[in-house]
């Protein structure tokens, strides 16, 4: 196992909160693991886009009572002058470093959870005349009981390539997106395994969307060394379609992502090729090979 | 706990009162073909429940086990 000390002599500034700071090799790894997935995106035709670091409460009130452990809010101060002078003129600060809040503004806003939430809002209303791919990535933030580095953070890095299309279309594209993930895991020398998995939703036992992901295929993740999941393949049905009035074929649209933890990557290819820069995969030439195959 | 036979006619309501007008047998594949869903989960589990006289396992539940009336009573029919 690769340890604090190693990573931290490669790159890694780590923050006991669970947020990651980079530089140097480990910095120009993930820019390669991110390039890498990107030219996998391209094997669909995959269109980037780019979105805030925010999404709005109101698009998220499924995923609010689901997830409420892990949400984290942006929120600020009530900015009428006396509640800021208060504030300004208060402790600010208390002797455990939690900030002394006066007044605060209507909470609107979460801090993104999963890269992908943002297609489906950006997509409202669309009609589809064929399957739609899009590529984008967002920093992510999930509260966790503990953080360990680059494995469990509470900020980290998410690529995601997102289907917007037809149940069958759909199915083939998470069917294609699996073989490549395995195949650009090959040829990088990172065994992985997938295997059916359930999302930790709060109160899970009588919860529909834990239960359905027990029962049915709907989300797979790929993990090295029984590490957490470096990869997840999720299927939506027609969850963001019909939520989102998007269309295909006149039916409402069916959508699929396949997600990309680039931190965890960095841990299992420091884990499995060390820490000299000079034993790790060329991942974007193995990224290619997947794509012209 | 109820006979399978009964167990079985109680979701055979159950799954009529969900889908309305769409033919369905005790084999048809329920959550793969989205006539139900997600929602009717919970109401469903309660339901196989107090047919069976025993709890059911979330953590237990499989890939499949609800996939038609004929799998739920293979599945849930006769307590483990």
């Amino acid at each position: 196992m690769t340890g604090l000390a190693d990573l931290a002599r490669i790159g890694l500034r780590w923050d006991p909160s669970g947020q990651a700071g980079l530089h140097g090799p480990l910095l120009a790894l993930a820019g390669d693991c991110d390039r890498a997935f990107q030219h996998l995106a391209s094997r669909w035709g995959a269109s980037e886009e780019a979105y805030a670091m925010t999404l709005p409460a109101s698009s998220l009130g499924g995923h609010l009572r689901s997830f409420p452990h892990q949400v984290t809010f942006a929120m600020a101060l009530d900015p009428a002058e006396a509640n800021l002078a208060g504030f300004a003129d208060g402790t600010v600060l208390d002797r455990s470093g939690a900030v002394a809040l006066t007044r605060t503004a209507p909470v609107t806003a979460v801090l993104t959870p999963a890269a992908c939430y943002h297609v489906y809002a950006a997509h409202h209303g669309e009609q589809l005349t064929a399957a739609t791919y899009v590529t984008t990535r967002n920093t992510c933030f999930r509260r966790e009981s503990a953080y360990e580095p680059l494995r469990r953070q509470w900020t980290f890095t998410m690529r995601e390539i997102v289907c917007l299309a037809t149940a069958d279309e759909t199915a083939s594209f998470l069917a294609q997106a699996r073989a490549a993930v395995d195949q650009l895991a090959g040829l990088i020398d990172l065994p992985i395994d997938w295997a059916p998995a359930t999302d930790p939703f709060f109160r899970p036992d009588r919860h529909p969307g834990h239960l359905l992901q027990r029962i049915q295929p709907v989300k797979h993740e790929a993990a090295y060394g029984g590490s957490p999941a470096l990869a997840s393949a999720n299927l939506h049905h027609d969850h963001f379609g019909s939520a989102y009035a998007i269309t295909r074929d006149g039916a409402p649209a069916t959508t699929a992502c396949l997600a990309f933890g680039v931190e965890r990557w960095l841990h299992a290819l420091v884990d499995r090729h060390g820490p000299d820069p000079d034993g790790w995969p060329d991942l974007v030439a193995a990224a290619r090979q997947v794509v012209t195959r | 706990m109820r006979s399978d036979t009964e167990i079985r006619a109680e979701l055979r309501t159950f799954v009529r009162r969900h889908t309305g007008q769409v033919a369905v047998t005790d084999d048809t594949p329920l959550f793969t073909l989205r006539l139900l869903r997600s929602v009717h989960l919970p109401e469903l589990i309660i339901l196989l429940e107090r047919l069976r006289g025993a709890p059911i396992d979330v953590e237990q539940l499989r890939i499949g086990d609800f996939d038609g009336i004929d799998a739920m009573v293979a599945r849930f029919g006769r307590q483990p």
